[in-house]
C-alpha cells in the first residue's frame, strides 16, 4: 500500500473541524448545531484513525479501538442533544439557541 | 506502646461526631469529650521527657511520630504523620483548656445548642490536629478544618453585623491560606523532599538557596502573619471578635491567633533558617508596626471586645518579634507568651461576654461603678487586665520578662520600643477598669446580677491556670525547652 | 459586721507575728552579722543551650538577711504591725473590710519580700506587687472618681519608673554579669550576693569611672527609683495618693513602698557601684526634690497632701544621701522617717476620724479635745523639722553633713547641697503651720465640727508607741553597733563620713532654720486665726502656683488625655477609613469590575462556543508564537 502523507489526513480533519466549528459559531438552529458538532466530532474520530493506522503495534490498535468508543459517545451525545431539542421546543416553542439564554446572569 | 495521639483524635472525632448529634445532651457530651480529652492532654504530659513525672517508658519525645501512608502515587508521597514536641505540647494544653472552659461558659446556650456545641469540638479538634501535624497536606487539611466551623460560629451566632464579619475573616484568612499553600507546595517541589512530612523536607530545605528560601519564606509568613494578624491585615479581627459570640471570640483569640504563631514557627522558622535570616528586617518592622498600633489603637476603642481584640494585636506582635530574633531564647518567650495570650485574653474575652450579657451593652463609657453590683465580674476583669499588663505572679509575667531579655540581647536598644508600650497598655487597661469597674454607678439595669455559676466557673479554670503558670513558670519552660531543633536542649 | 472585724483581728494577729519574727531577725542579724543563712529556690530553669546563653542561667527567688534588709525588715513589720492594729479603730465604720485586710496584707508579704529578695528580678516582682497593692489601697474608695483616678494615675506614673529599671536590670545583667569573671557568671542567680565582701561589685572589677553603660544602667536604676519613691519629675502621683485611707497612706505611701525606691538605690550603690555622673544626677534629683516638694506643702490645705509633699521631700533627703555615697546615712534616715512620717499619718488619721474632714482651715481647737493626738502630732511635727533629740535631727543632720563633706571634691553638688538646707526651714514651717491650725484656738472654725473626741485605745496604743519611736529612734546612733553598721556602709564606697566640729556647725545652722521655721508658724498662725491673702497680693500668683502644683499635674494630664489620646483617636481613624478603607476600596473595584464582566455570560450556547475558540486561539498564539519567542530571547540574551 503506498503510503499517503501523514500531512493530507490532518489537513483533511482540520478542515472537517474547521467546517464543524464554523457551524457551531453561526448557526442558530439548534439541529443544525448538533449536526456541526457532529462533523467537529468526526473529524477528531477521523484523526484517530489516521495516527492509529500510522502507528505500529498495539498503538495503533488503541487509535482504530478508541474511534469505535467515540462513534458509540457520538451517538449517545446527539440522543442526549435532540432530548434536549425535543425538551427546549416544549417549553420555549422554539429551537433557536439564541433564545435559550435562561442562564444569563 | 499506645498511639497517644490517634487515640485523642479518635476521641475528638467521635466526640464532634456525637455532639452533633446529641440534640438537647449536646452539651453533657461536649463537656464529657472535654474531660476525656483533658484526660489524655494529661497523659501525654506524663509521657513527655521535661514534665516532672515523666516516664520515658510509655512515650518518647517528638519521636512520638505516628507515620502511615496515606496518599502515595509516583512522586508524591503523603503521610499521615503526627507528633509532638515541647512547643506543641504546650499549645495542646492550652487546646485542651480553652475548650473546657467555652464549653462550660457557653453551658446554657438556648440557640441550637447542639450544632453551637458540635462547632465548638470541630474548632478545637482542628486546632489540636494543626498542632500534631507533621505533614504538609495533613496540616493544611487541618488548617483549613478550622476555619469553617469558626465562620459559622461568628455567621449564625454573632452579633448584629455577623454576616460581614464572618465573610471578611474568611476571605482574609482563606486568600492568607492558599498564599501559605504556594509556599508550602514550593517549599515541597523546590528542595525534592522526598515525601510531604516534616521530617523529610527538613532533610532537604536547607539546601535551597537563600533566594528561593526568602521568596518562600514570604509566601508563608503573609499566610501566617494574616492569621496573628500582623498590620496591616489585621482589620478583620476586630471586627470578627466584636460579632463572634463569646466562645467564638474566647477560641478565635485563645486558638486561632496561636495557630499563625505555631505555624510560623513550624515550617517557616524551623525549615527556611536563612529566609528567617534574610526577612528578619521585615519582621521586626511588621513586629514592632504591630506592637504599638495594636497598644495605641486600644486606648481609642469604646467596645471593651474591640479593646481586648487591639490588645490581642499588641501581644501578637511581641510574639512575632520574639519569634523573629532567631534565638533560642526568643522562641522560648513566644511560647510562653503564645500560651499566656491564649488564657489571658480567653478571659478578658469571657468577661467582656459576661459584661455584655448583665448590662446590655459592651460599650465602656455607658457602664460604671459596676463593682458593688457585680464583685465577681468586676475582680475577673482585674485579674484579666492585670494578668495582660504583665503583673507578676501572673502568667504574663514571666513570658513578658523572657521576652524582654530576648529582644535586649539581640536588639538592644530596641527594646525601648516595646518597653514603652507596657505604659501604653498599663494606661488603657487601668483607663478601662477606672471606667467601667469604679467611680459611681451608671447605666446599669435594675436587674443585672453577677454572673451565673458556669460563666463565673469557667472564667475561675482560666484564672486558676493565670496564677499557678505565673508562680511557676518552669512547669512550662521545662517542656518547651525539649524540642528538638530550636537550638533547645531537647531529645 | 461582728464577722468582718474578727477578719481585722486575724490581720493583726498575723502582722503582730510577723512583727516579732521580724524583730527578731532584724536585731539578731545587727546584733551578729551573717546568723541567717539564705534560702533559694530555682524559679525559671533554662538549660544550656546554644545562643545567648551557651552554659544556661537560673532565676532564683531566695532570701538576703544582711544589715540593710535587717533595717528595712524592721521598719516594715513594725510600722505594718502598728498600722494594722490602728485600722482596727480607725476603718470600723467602712465596708468592704476584707478586701482592706486582705490587700493591706497581701501588701506586708510583698514588702517584706522586697526587702528580703536577693536578686535583682525577684527585687522587681515585689515592687510590682507592692505597686499593685498600692493600686489597690488607693482605690479603695472606688466610688469616688478621684479615688480611682488617683489609683490609675499611680500605677502609670510608676509604671514609666518601672521600665526604666527592667531596662537598668538587663543593662547590668548582660553587659556586667555576663561578661565578669568566671564564677560570677549568671549574677541574676546570685543577685545582690555576689558581693558577698564590701566592694562593690562593678567598681571592683574595673567597670566603674566612665563605662558609659554603666551610667545608663544607673540613670535607669534612678528612674525606677523616682518613680517608686515619687521623686521629681515623676513626683505627681503622691499627693493625688491621699485619696486612699490614711493608714494606707501612712503604711504604703509614707514608711515602706515609697522608700522601696531609696532602698533600690541604695542596695546598687552598695552592691553595684554608680559613676560619678550617674551620683551627680541622684544627688541633683534628691536636692532638688527635697527644695521642690517642700514649697508645695507650704500654702496647701489639705492636712495630708501636706504630710505628703513633706514625704516627697524628706524622700529627696535620702537619695541626695545615697548619691552622695552615703547609701547607710540614707538609710538611717529612712529608718527614722518611717517612725515619725507614720506617727504623723496616724494622728491626721486620728483628726481626720474625729472631725470628718481633712480641711486644715475649717479645724482649730483640737489640742483640747484631743490631746494625745496633740502632743503627738508635735512630736512628729518635732522630729520631722529636725529639732535634737527627737528622732529626724540625727539622721537628717547626718545625711547634711555627709552630703557637705562632699562639696570639695565635688563642686557642682553646691547648688543643691543650699537647696537641701532651704528646705530645712520650709519643712519646720509647714508642718507647724499644719499644727497650729488644726490644734490651735479655742474652738473649730468650721462649727459643724464641734464633737472631737480621741479614738478607741487601738488607735491610741499606736500613736503612744510610734511617738516614743519618734523620740528614741535617732539615739540608736549612740548605740556602738548601730553606729558601725552605719559606718560600715559607708565606708564599703570608700567615703568616710565625717563627724568633727564642722559637722557641729551644720547641726547648729539646720537646728536654727527649724526653730525659726517654728517661729514663723507660730507667728503666723499661732492664735489659730486664719487670714486671707488679698487678691491683690504680690504674692497670689505665686500662692497659685504652688496650690496647682507647677502645673505639673496638669500638664501630665494634657499629655495622656489630650496627647496621646489624640493620637490615637487619629490612629483609631486611619485603622477605619484607610487601612480597612482601602480592603472596602479593593471590594468595591472588585465587585465594579464583576458587574462588567458578567455582561458576557448572554446565556446562550454559540456564543460560549465562540469563547472557548478564542481562549483556544489565544493559547496557541501564546504558547506557539510568544512563549518560544520569549524563550529564545532570554536564553539569546
Amino acid at each position: 500500500m503506498t503510503a499517503l502523507p501523514l500531512v493530507g489526513f490532518v489537513a483533511l480533519s482540520s478542515a472537517l473541524f474547521a467546517v464543524g466549528l464554523f457551524g457551531i459559531l453561526t448557526r442558530r438552529n439548534f439541529i443544525l448545531v448538533l449536526i456541526a458538532i457532529e462533523i467537529a466530532m468526526n473529524a477528531a474520530i477521523l484523526n484517530f484513525v489516521y495516527f492509529g493506522a500510522f502507528s505500529n503495534g498495539t498503538a495503533g490498535l488503541t487509535g482504530q479501538a478508541v474511534a469505535v468508543v467515540l462513534i458509540g459517545f457520538a451517538a449517545t451525545e446527539v440522543a442526549v442533544g435532540l432530548a434536549i431539542v425535543l425538551a427546549l421546543n416544549r417549553v420555549k416553542g422554539t429551537i433557536n439557541v439564541a433564545q435559550a439564554n435562561e442562564l444569563k446572569l | 506502646m499506645i498511639p497517644l495521639l490517634s487515640v485523642i483524635v479518635a476521641t475528638l472525632a467521635a466526640g464532634t461526631v456525637l455532639t452533633f448529634l446529641a440534640g438537647s445532651r449536646a452539651r453533657w457530651v461536649a463537656l464529657a469529650t472535654t474531660i476525656v480529652f483533658l484526660a489524655e492532654v494529661a497523659a501525654l504530659f506524663a509521657a513527655f521527657p521535661g514534665w516532672p513525672g515523666y516516664n520515658s517508658a510509655l512515650v518518647p519525645g517528638f519521636a512520638d511520630g505516628e507515620s502511615y501512608s496515606w496518599i502515595s502515587i509516583a512522586w508524591m508521597h503523603v503521610n499521615y504523620t503526627v507528633g509532638v514536641d515541647g512547643i506543641s505540647l504546650v499549645l495542646i494544653l492550652l487546646t485542651a483548656v480553652l475548650q473546657l472552659a467555652t464549653v462550660v461558659y457557653s453551658w446554657e446556650e438556648q440557640k441550637r445548642p447542639a450544632a453551637y456545641f458540635g462547632l465548638v469540638l470541630l474548632t478545637c479538634f482542628g486546632c489540636f490536629g494543626v498542632f500534631i501535624a507533621l505533614d504538609v497536606l495533613l496540616f493544611f487539611l487541618f488548617w483549613e478544618a478550622v476555619l469553617i466551623p469558626m465562620f459559622f460560629l461568628i455567621g449564625y451566632w454573632g452579633g448584629p453585623q455577623r454576616r460581614y464579619a464572618a465573610l471578611k475573616f474568611f476571605v482574609y484568612t482563606h486568600v492568607a491560606s492558599i498564599v501559605m499553600l504556594v509556599g508550602m507546595l514550593a517549599l515541597v517541589f523546590y528542595s525534592g523532599a522526598a515525601s510531604f512530612d516534616f521530617s523529610a523536607i527538613y532533610a532537604s530545605a536547607r539546601g535551597l538557596s537563600s533566594v528561593l528560601q526568602s521568596f518562600m519564606f514570604l509566601a508563608l509568613f503573609f499566610g501566617f502573619g494574616v492569621k496573628f494578624p500582623i498590620v496591616p491585615f489585621h482589620t478583620w479581627l476586630p471586627d470578627a471578635h466584636v460579632e463572634a459570640p463569646t466562645g467564638g471570640s474566647v477560641l478565635l483569640a485563645g486558638l486561632l491567633l496561636k495557630l499563625g504563631a505555631y505555624g510560623l514557627i513550624r515550617w517557616a522558622v524551623e525549615l527556611l533558617p536563612s529566609g528567617l535570616h534574610t526577612m528578619q528586617p521585615v519582621l521586626y518592622v511588621v513586629a514592632f508596626v504591630s506592637i504599638i498600633w495594636g497598644s495605641v489603637l486600644s486606648l481609642s476603642q469604646r467596645d471593651m471586645k474591640r479593646l481586648v481584640a487591639y490588645s490581642s494585636i499588641n501581644h501578637m506582635g511581641i510574639v512575632l518579634l520574639a519569634i523573629a530574633l532567631d534565638s533560642s531564647l526568643g522562641l522560648l518567650a513566644a511560647v510562653l507568651l503564645m500560651f499566656a495570650h491564649g488564657i489571658v485574653s480567653a478571659l478578658l474575652f469571657m468577661a467582656s461576654g459576661s459584661v455584655h450579657h448583665t448590662f446590655g451593652t459592651r460599650d465602656i463609657p455607658a457602664v460604671g461603678g459596676i463593682t458593688p453590683t457585680t464583685p465577681t465580674l468586676s475582680t475577673l476583669i482585674m485579674v484579666g487586665s492585670l494578668a495582660s499588663l504583665g503583673l507578676p505572679a501572673l502568667i504574663s509575667f514571666p513570658a513578658e520578662f523572657t521576652a524582654l531579655l530576648a529582644t535586649w540581647n539581640t536588639l538592644a536598644y530596641w527594646v525601648f520600643v516595646p518597653l514603652i508600650i507596657l505604659v501604653v497598655t498599663a494606661g488603657f487597661y487601668l483607663w478601662m477598669m477606672q471606667r467601667m469597674l469604679f467611680g459611681p454607678a451608671r447605666g446599669i439595669p435594675s436587674t443585672a446580677h453577677d454572673v451565673p455559676w458556669y460563666e463565673g466557673a469557667a472564667m475561675a479554670i482560666l484564672v486558676a491556670f493565670t496564677v499557678l503558670f505565673g508562680i511557676l513558670p518552669g512547669l512550662l519552660v521545662n517542656v518547651i525547652m525539649n524540642s528538638p531543633i530550636h537550638g533547645f536542649p531537647g531529645t | 459586721m461582728r464577722r468582718l472585724e474578727w477578719g481585722g483581728w486575724v490581720s493583726v494577729a498575723f502582722s503582730g507575728a510577723a512583727m516579732v519574727v521580724g524583730v527578731l531577725i532584724g536585731v539578731g542579724e545587727m546584733v551578729n552579722p551573717g546568723t541567717y543563712t539564705d534560702v533559694r529556690y530555682t524559679w525559671l530553669h533554662l538549660a544550656p543551650a546554644p545562643g545567648p546563653f551557651p552554659n544556661g542561667f537560673s532565676l532564683v527567688v531566695g532570701t538576703l538577711v544582711d544589715p540593710i534588709s535587717a533595717l528595712m525588715l524592721i521598719v516594715v513589720t513594725v510600722v505594718g504591725f502598728l498600722v494594722m492594729l490602728y485600722s482596727i479603730g480607725y476603718m470600723h465604720q467602712d465596708r468592704g473590710l476584707p478586701r482592706y485586710y486582705a490587700e493591706l496584707s497581701l501588701f506586708l508579704t510583698a514588702m517584706s519580700g522586697l526587702v528580703l529578695a536577693d536578686n535583682l528580678l525577684e527585687f522587681f516582682v515585689f515592687w510590682e506587687l507592692v505597686g499593685v497593692c498600692s493600686y489597690f489601697l488607693i482605690g479603695f474608695y472606688y466610688e469616688k472618681p478621684s479615688a480611682a483616678s488617683a489609683a490609675k494615675e499611680a500605677f502609670i506614673v510608676t509604671r514609666v519608673g518601672d521600665i526604666m529599671f527592667l531596662l537598668g536590670i538587663f543593662l547590668y545583667f548582660y553587659n556586667f554579669a555576663l561578661a565578669g569573671p568566671a564564677g560570677s557568671g549568671g549574677w541574676a542567680a546570685n543577685g545582690f550576693l555576689f558581693v558577698n565582701g564590701n566592694q562593690p561589685y562593678l567598681l571592683g572589677h574595673g567597670l566603674g569611672g566612665n563605662s558609659t553603660l554603666l551610667t545608663v544602667a544607673g540613670i535607669m536604676i534612678l528612674g525606677g527609683a523616682a518613680g517608686k519613691s515619687a521623686q521629681f519629675p515623676l513626683h505627681v502621683w503622691l499627693p493625688d495618693a491621699m485619696e486612699g485611707p490614711t493608714t494606707v497612706s501612712a503604711l504604703i505611701h509614707a514608711a515602706t513602698m515609697v522608700a522601696a525606691g531609696v532602698y533600690l538605690l541604695a542596695v546598687a550603690s552598695l552592691f553595684l557601684g554608680f559613676t560619678s555622673t550617674d551620683q551627680l544626677a541622684i544627688v541633683g534629683i534628691g536636692g532638688f526634690t527635697a527644695f521642690f516638694a517642700a514649697t508645695m506643702a507650704v500654702v496647701h490645705p489639705d492636712i495630708k497632701r501636706v504630710i505628703a509633699y513633706s514625704t516627697i521631700s524628706q524622700l529627696g533627703y535620702m537619695v541626695m544621701a545615697v548619691g552622695a555615697g552615703f547609701a547607710m546615712v540614707g538609710l538611717f534616715h529612712l529608718f527614722t522617717h518611717a517612725f515619725f512620717k507614720a506617727l504623723l499619718f496616724l494622728a491626721a488619721g486620728s483628726v481626720i476620724h474625729a472631725v470628718g474632714t481633712q480641711d486644715l482651715f475649717k479645724m482649730g481647737g483640737l489640742r483640747k479635745t484631743m490631746r494625745l493626738t496633740a502632743i503627738a502630732f508635735a512630736v512628729g511635727g518635732l522630729a520631722l523639722a529636725g529639732i535634737p533629740p527627737f528622732a529626724g535631727f540625727w539622721s537628717k543632720d547626718d545625711i547634711l553633713s555627709a552630703v557637705y563633706s562632699q562639696l570639695g571634691s565635688h563642686p557642682a553638688y553646691w547648688p543643691f547641697f543650699l537647696l537641701a538646707f532651704a528646705a530645712v526651714f520650709l519643712t519646720a514651717y509647714y508642718i507647724f503651720r499644719a499644727w497650729f491650725l488644726a490644734f490651735s484656738g479655742d474652738h473649730p472654725r468650721d462649727p459643724s465640727l464641734g464633737h472631737a473626741h480621741e479614738g478607741p485605745w487601738t488607735m491610741q496604743v499606736p500613736l503612744v508607741l510610734l511617738s516614743a519611736l519618734a523620740c528614741g529612734a535617732g539615739l540608736l546612733i549612740f548605740v556602738p553597733g548601730f553606729q558601725s553598721l552605719l559606718l560600715s556602709g559607708a565606708g564599703a564606697t570608700g567615703i568616710p563620713p565625717v563627724y568633727g566640729t564642722t559637722d557641729l556647725l551644720i547641726s547648729a545652722a539646720s537646728v536654727a532654720l527649724g526653730v525659726s521655721g517654728i517661729a514663723l508658724a507660730w507667728v503666723l498662725w499661732g492664735n489659730g486665726r486664719v487670714y486671707a491673702l488679698p487678691e491683690t497680693s504680690a504674692a497670689q500668683p505665686v500662692r497659685r502656683l504652688l496650690l496647682k502644683r507647677y502645673y505639673f499635674k496638669i500638664g501630665y494630664d494634657w499629655i495622656g488625655a489630650k496627647g496621646v489620646y489624640t493620637i490615637a483617636r487619629a490612629a483609631d481613624f486611619f485603622d477605619r477609613f484607610v487601612i480597612d478603607g482601602t480592603v472596602h476600596g479593593f471590594e468595591r473595584a472588585f465587585a465594579l469590575v464583576s458587574n462588567r464582566l458578567r455582561r458576557i455570560q448572554s446565556g446562550v450556547v454559540s456564543d460560549y462556543a465562540a469563547y472557548v475558540v478564542a481562549g483556544l486561539i489565544a493559547l496557541f498564539v501564546i504558547l506557539l508564537i510568544v512563549a518560544p519567542y520569549v524563550v529564545s530571547r532570554l536564553g539569546g540574551g
